[in-house]
């Protein structure tokens, strides 16, 4: 096994590139990391009515998200028990019954096998189906219209575990007492690079915004601006606690706004809004970008919304969609979705040059003698807060590593940590788990 | 026999059309974006929605909606937008610059007052740095306005035939 505190050194602010591109390593996230955290499943808005159903992934494992015929919502694997075909191969949709398309075995709503074709002939009625229902991802819970899921039956609530990012997520989440929903459609694509680059950037990482994203910000910059004097913020915040994190600056007036342009501005800075959240919140954590443990990030002046879901250790996809609040006009709900594609997304201004980095960057990590070279997580080190009057968590300048730091240490606390014997998803336990769900 | 529709065309129409439609492509693999800017008419709508995996009993629904997510969702204010962030010689996804080339097929042509609906075919092969190739295929629905310059493009509908793209960004036009 992997020693990994040799290739992650937090107090020291180094790590080397090998959690990256290791293969073990990524066997072991999908065990330590995937199968027991909370993990982003869908927003309630896309699951309208009884039988509306999604389907997602929880690391690289499918699951369909659904409506049950009592308003609840469940998840469970999409993977038939008899011979583990998906039983739901579209996306999104609504429907009365999962069938396995192979052989025909057919699941209610909430998973129950209702139907096996040939039970007389074949299984001469011996088959228990109550015990062969699918695989129910045990714990499902909402905080604000996400939600999350976790294969853990004994995890802590989800608003307990999300702890402290709440205080990030209730300025994107709560904005309006109507709550909020998310815009019909997602945009999905692949990035050839480690799922982590992209989550510890948007715990952490402000430090790239101007430069990677210079060409966004000028281009997006008023017509006529003199961009000689455009002048980039430096005075933030950022926080992290349980390996989520964010960042903001504490005018979250200044660039920013600039490139939302009047319409999209003054809802973002409407005085409503601003009141509901307080002035701590609405001055600076409001334009918060942020990662949730291990990979639900989202971009509160951009309003949106994703995850990043891991495909080997060299490639990562990406779903994101654009929130909006509930309560707001259509006309506004649209130029919020425009804006989002414009700017996040395959084709936004902004993150066409991510998904540029972390594609190069991955493949610099492939390299023998790269991999001996540390990489510096060292930004503010030694300069962090626990007592910070306005924020909860630990606190540093926006212009740190401290929640790619903050980000590392779950993560490694996690990766030395076995899940617990019989817990769903032990690798070194399967052999005792019982066959039921 | 059945016969499926198709209208005799009138050749110099459909070879103007098509000369139009290869015209723009060259300009693009050209990496004449500006230029491109111009043969768009100031009310154009640039459109490519995202696509879903649906049942065949909701196949209705596999094409996002005029409201909800898309790639893009343009109008030539936007357009000159991208454009600009191009031309700022600091937009790493085109910088080294990307190869690319278009082919244009199956362009057919439905006259509708002052106005041509097109449809064409569009492949985009993009290659660029070391190994990063990008295949884009694509169904295009252009509405194409005659304007005293001559053709230009009121709208255009770019059907993706891709739900997950397979491409770590799209920094293409098409």
């Amino acid at each position: 096994m992997i020693d990994l505190d040799e290739h992650v050194d937090l107090e020291r602010g180094v790590m080397s590139r090998k959690v990256f591109v290791d293969d073990d390593i990524y066997r072991l996230e999908l065990e330590r990391i995937f199968s027991r955290s909370w993990l982003f499943l869908a927003h309630e808005s896309q699951l309208p009515k009884s039988g509306s159903f999604v389907s997602t992934y929880m690391g690289e494992d499918p699951v369909i998200v659904v409506r049950r015929s009592d308003g609840s919502i469940g998840a469970v694997l999409n993977s038939c028990r008899h011979r583990g075909m998906k039983v739901c191969r579209a996306d999104v949709g609504t429907t009365r019954a999962f069938r396995c398309s192979y052989h025909g075995w057919t699941y209610g709503l909430d998973g129950d096998l209702v139907s096996v074709p040939n039970m007389a002939e074949g299984y001469r009625n011996e088959l228990d189906m109550s015990r062969w229902g699918l695989l129910r991802v045990p714990r499902v819970e909402s905080y604000k219209g996400l939600i999350f899921g976790t294969w853990d039956a004994e995890a802590q609530p989800v608003e307990e575990a999300l702890g402290d990012i709440t205080f990030l997520l209730d300025t994107f989440l709560d904005r309006r007492p109507g709550g909020t929903e998310v815009i019909g459609g997602v945009q999905k694509w692949v990035m050839g690079g480690n799922w982590k680059l992209a989550a510890e950037q948007f715990a952490s990482d402000m430090y790239h915004s101007f430069l990677l994203h210079a060409s966004a910000w000028q281009a997006l910059a008023p017509e006529g601006a003199d961009l000689s004097e455009m002048v980039f913020p430096s005075v933030g915040s950022q926080m992290t606690s349980q390996g989520s994190g964010g960042g903001w600056f504490h005018d979250p007036t200044g660039a920013g706004s600039a490139v939302l342009g009047p319409v999209l501005a003054a809802d973002f800075t409407d005085p409503a809004v601003w009141e509901r959240l307080g002035e701590v919140k609405a001055g600076g954590p409001i334009g918060c970008h942020a990662t949730v443990f291990p990979n639900f990030s989202f971009l509160g002046a951009f309003r949106v919304l994703r995850v990043w879901h891991p495909r080997g250790p060299h490639e990562m996809e990406v779903w994101s969609w654009t929130l909006v609040d509930k309560d707001q006009s259509p006309e506004i709900k649209d130029a919020w979705r425009r804006f989002a594609s414009m700017t996040f997304g395959p084709t936004g201004t902004f993150e066409q040059d991510d998904g540029e980095i972390w594609t190069d960057l991955q493949r610099v990590s492939r390299g023998h003698i790269a991999q001996t070279v540390d990489l510096n997580y060292q930004m503010g080190i030694g300069h962090e807060v626990t007592d910070h009057p306005d924020y909860p968590g630990r606190i540093n300048h926006v212009y740190s590593d401290n929640a790619a730091r903050g980000f590392y240490e779950r993560w490694l606390e996690l990766m030395k940590t076995p899940l617990r014997p019989g817990q769903r998803g032990n690798a070194t336990a399967r052999a005792g788990q019982e066959v039921t769900r | 026999m059945n016969t499926i529709p198709h209208a005799a065309m009138d050749p110099a129409l459909q070879l103007e059309v098509e000369q139009f439609l290869y015209a723009e492509a060259e300009l693009l693999d050209a990496r004449g974006f500006r230029e491109w800017l111009g043969l768009l008419t100031e009310d154009v709508r640039y459109w490519m929605p995202t696509r879903a995996n649906r049942s065949i009993r909701e196949y209705a629904l596999e094409v996002a909606g005029p409201g909800e997510m898309a790639h893009y969702d343009d109008d030539l204010g936007s357009l000159t937008t991208r454009v600009r962030r191009i031309e700022s010689n600091q937009a790493w996804s085109e910088d080294p610059p990307s190869r690319t080339r278009r082919f244009v097929t199956n362009v057919r042509i439905k006259p509708d007052g002052s106005e041509l609906a097109v449809r064409s075919s569009l492949l985009v092969y993009q290659h660029r740095l070391e190994r990063e190739v990008n295949v884009f295929a694509a169904g295009r629905q252009d509405v194409l306005r005659r304007t005293h310059d001559g053709l230009r493009i009121a709208s255009r509908k770019v059907l993706l035939d891709q739900t997950v793209v397979l491409a770590n960004n799209i920094s293409v036009f098409f």
